[in-house]
């Protein structure tokens, strides 16, 4: 009877209908190999990415700390030298409220291999500020540059951090890994959702604009513009240039008719009603409203109308 | 059971035959007998006909500029989707993979002419990568056989159009096509469920009959800048400003309405709406048609 | 344990040389009990091609994509509708190389064991699909002509018993309806007036398929081969989908216009 089980179930291929995988479960995290050195890690608070070789690990982004024990041990699938070197791309919770965490469990206990956490000076004078809600995100923080790009050698291939002033916050940082040719864009690119553009801690439409602008001039695609330079957006599926370019020419398409509106005299309520944004809003998600509203507030504080 | 009845049970079983497969591999060359203006020369702007679109897919192909695909650099070089491909210049050669040591049909691979676009269909019941992987023009495709059909679905494309004169197609697109070989004719039916775009399946087929002595060459792209713009700039339409829009209504007697498409242009009782529908006195605009050499304007 | 793991290996390798087993004769069965696929039923067809050359009479001289020769051209630049209406031949458009092109629904059933039929409620057309045997001689020409069905034979070579050490070949199941329709009576390739002639030779195929949301299609590919007004066979593809019922079938006069 056992063998007829197991000859049953050896022989048990039939041709199946098949279904693409449907979608993660929220608190899955989940490693997904990338090119060269450099794997993306999707999981509860969004995209990491890691770059791991036998000088240890440079993660950007470290998601929420509940998530470091999942994260840790998908990363551990990865290599198991510590972590080194920690890139935030903004200030976002969901990007840096596992750097203490992660660190704990994966970083060294050798003073002299402790991890740096690098973020742009702007992010950890705005942590400052918030005061008690933000001060352990901001004690995490142990490295921040003021001058772009900021960039080290590390697993062999050259890491550069570059700033990318006033976009989704006037703190965001891209991280290019040169060799492996993948760029890590954080919040600046999210092509499954509309992009935050954080007013009050100094984002603006027209600094993502050329923020993922600077990403395509950065990127190289391969032949027929596929892949070639991999982009891991802060959310969503991995992409490369011609991902980039979409999400580029949305947010440019949907500025221009704010403007327009802008200059027709329209009051913001005037500009929702109207809905410029109607013809992506079944593509994004994300509150195509709040959306809207950040693109007038910024146009009209910038004097752009 | 008795353990001599489960050997010879269990030996049948795995002693099962292997398979080869009906096969579609040739140069296969495209027939226009249908739609052979749209899909050679190109669409006219503003013809929305014959398309399930919602209002999202009507907005985006009203804002559509040509320009853009000069404009922007990176669309200079961008090929079709696998889907879209079927319908242009569809010049295919098919080769398929043999396993050696199963003699296993393990994929089929397709060549299209235009941009020299090459897919795999994987026939080795292989799973579809998961949702976060990257996407690609061609998409991720498995195939079955349903009888002497090929079942194909392809995941993972990317953004594209159902037709090129803007209309889009979603990356959260799901691509079915059926092969069906008669002789030397080839018929794919494509179904494309969009749920961003489309209100229903859109269903088209193509055909191609097999060319033995058909010659692909390289089709090759370079893109460069070819005109001094601000960083930036997306050549696009304002809502409402687009001035094309009423041409093909104007051409071809069709009313306005109607040439927006949506899904209740494509059934039969459309036609009792249809009355404002005014033939011109003779044909003036390709009047012929049916391969890249006799298409002409007038 | 080892000597029934090697008669294991032995039976099966044995078996795998094995061709399949020769078929027993078995009475003919009808049409309708062979019929791998159930086309019956009432379907409509969605006009997702050809739109301005089905759902509405296109301009004259409108050919595009028709391989017309020079003489199908010159006939086709000389359609009158007036002409036909008071000819009496206001159903030129709806023979069987082109009905089925004709925005409308479809009725498909067995008029008995070995003849299928497909009614049109657009010209109110009844085409009869005969399995087995050959066109009558001698008979007149007619819209439908006369049409000899087959469930498509598997491809050639299948029935072998000497191919490839016993394997039996997947994707070769027919499930496809071919049919052959001669004796036509000659008529318009669409509304508009492109001409196929009364030698024309019409083949279709007939395919079903289930799509993802589980609604039923048929598409068939027809080939129109009139050597007499066209370059090459003209070959279209019509999708149909299935309805519930007979909702929509709406019966229609032909009409020259």
């Amino acid at each position: 009877m056992k063998l007829l089980t197991f000859t049953i179930l050896l022989c048990g291929s039939a041709w199946a209908q098949v279904q693409p995988q449907p979608a993660q479960p929220q608190n899955d995290v989940h490693v997904f190999p990338v090119q060269g050195n450099v794997s993306m890690l999707v999981g509860p608070g969004g995209n990491m990415t890691i770059q791991a070789g036998k000088d240890g690990i440079a993660v950007v982004d470290t998601q929420i700390a509940a998530a470091a024990p999942q994260v840790m041990a998908a990363i551990r699938k990865l290599s198991d030298t510590p972590i080194i070197w920690v890139i935030n791309t903004s200030l976002d919770a969901d990007h840096i409220g596992g750097n203490e965490a992660l660190l704990r469990l994966g970083g060294s206990n050798e003073a002299s291999l402790r991890a740096r956490v690098v973020t742009h000076e702007n992010v950890l004078d705005r942590l400052v500020k918030m005061g008690q809600a933000r001060v352990a995100d901001a004690a995490s923080i142990n490295d921040t540059y003021f001058r772009s790009p900021k960039d080290f050698l590390f697993n062999g291939e050259p890491v550069m951090v570059y700033h990318m002033p006033a976009a989704h916050t006037d703190g965001d940082s891209i991280v290019l890994f040169r060799k492996s040719d993948v760029i890590s864009s954080g919040d600046l690119f999210t092509p499954d959702r509309y992009p935050v553009i954080d007013l009050p801690d100094g984002g603006s439409v027209q600094g993502l604009l050329d923020g993922l602008n600077r990403i395509l001039e950065m990127a190289v695609a391969g032949k027929y513009q596929e892949g070639g330079t991999f982009v891991i957006p802060g959310h969503g599926r991995l992409c490369d240039e011609a991902d980039v370019v979409e999400f580029r020419d949305m947010v440019t398409i949907i500025r221009d008719r704010v403007q327009d509106m802008i200059k027709k005299g329209m009051t913001l309520e005037q500009v929702k009603a109207g809905k410029p944004s109607r013809d992506y809003d079944t593509q994004y998600s994300g509150s195509p409203d709040v959306f809207v509203e950040s693109i007038y507030k910024s146009l009209v504080t910038s004097g752009k109308r | 059971m008795s353990k001599s009845t489960v050997l010879v049970l269990s030996a049948a079983l795995l002693g099962a035959p292997v398979f080869a497969q009906v096969d579609f591999s040739g140069e296969w060359a495209p027939l226009y007998h249908e739609n052979g203006p749209e899909r050679l020369p190109g669409p006219e702007l503003g013809d929305y006909t014959e398309l399930p679109i919602n209002d999202a897919a009507r907005l985006r192909a009203d804002s559509w500029d040509a320009d853009r695909i000069s404009v922007v650099e990176q669309y200079q070089c961008r090929p079709h989707g696998s889907d879209y491909a079927l319908r242009g210049l569809g010049n295919m050669r098919v080769t398929r993979d043999i396993d050696p040591a199963t003699q296993r049909l393990m994929a089929f691979h397709t060549h299209m002419l235009a941009w020299d676009s090459d897919r795999t269909i994987y026939m080795d019941g292989r799973e579809h990568p998961p949702a976060y992987a990257n996407h690609t023009w061609q998409g991720f495709s498995t195939a079955v056989w349903e009888g002497n059909m090929l079942t194909v679905t392809t995941t993972h494309l990317k953004e594209n159009y159902i037709r090129r004169n803007g209309v889009p197609r979603s990356d959260q697109a799901t691509s079915t096509e059926h092969w069906m070989r008669h002789g030397d004719y080839l018929t794919v039916v494509t179904v494309i469920d969009d749920p961003v775009f489309l209100t229903e399946p859109l269903v088209r087929s193509d055909n191609w009959y097999l060319d033995p002595g058909q010659h692909i060459g390289i089709f090759g792209c370079e893109h460069a800048p070819e005109l001094p713009k601000a960083e930036g700039v997306v050549p696009h339409h304002l809502p409402g400003t687009n001035p094309y829009l009423r041409e093909i209504s104007e051409w071809y007697g069709i009313p306005y309405e109607a040439t927006r498409g949506g899904a209740e242009t494509l059934y039969p009782e459309y036609r009792l709406k249809l009355n404002g529908y005014k033939a011109p006195p003779k044909c003036d605009r390709y009047c012929t048609c049916t391969t890249l050499f006799d298409c002409q304007l007038r | 344990m080892t000597k029934y793991l090697l008669a294991w290996v032995a039976i099966a390798t044995a078996y795998a040389q094995l061709g399949p087993a020769p078929a027993k004769a078995k009475p003919p069965r009808s049409a309708k009990e062979a019929a791998p696929v159930d086309f019956t039923g009432y379907w409509v067809s969605v006009v997702t091609e050809d739109w301005r050359w089905r759902m509405v009479t296109p301009a004259k001289g409108d050919f595009a994509s028709i391989p017309l020769n020079a003489a199908g051209r010159t006939a086709g630049n000389a359609w009158d509708p007036a002409k036909d209406e008071a000819a009496g031949e206001q159903c030129r458009a709806y023979g069987a190389p082109a009905v089925m092109r004709i925005p409308g629904r479809v009725h498909i059933t067995w008029a008995d064991d070995n003849t299928l039929q497909i009614d049109t409620d657009q010209g109110t057309q009844a085409r009869l699909l005969h399995f087995g045997g050959k066109p009558p001689q001698g008979i007149a020409g007619s819209w439908q002509g006369y049409s000899v069905a087959q469930w498509e034979p598997p491809v050639r070579g299948v029935q072998s018993p000497q191919q490839g050490l016993g394997a039996t070949r997947e994707g070769t199941r027919g499930r496809s309806l071919e049919v052959v329709t001669t004796g036509l009576r000659p008529g318009y390739l669409r509304k508009n007036g492109p001409p196929y002639s009364a030698n024309t030779v019409l083949k279709e195929f007939f395919d079903l398929s289930v799509e993802r949301n589980g609604d039923p299609w048929f598409v068939v590919t027809t080939i129109v081969e009139d050597p007499q007004n066209l370059t090459e066979p003209f070959v279209t593809s019509t999708n149909f989908k299935k309805q519930r019922d007979a909702a929509g079938f709406s019966p229609t006069a032909c009409s020259a216009r």
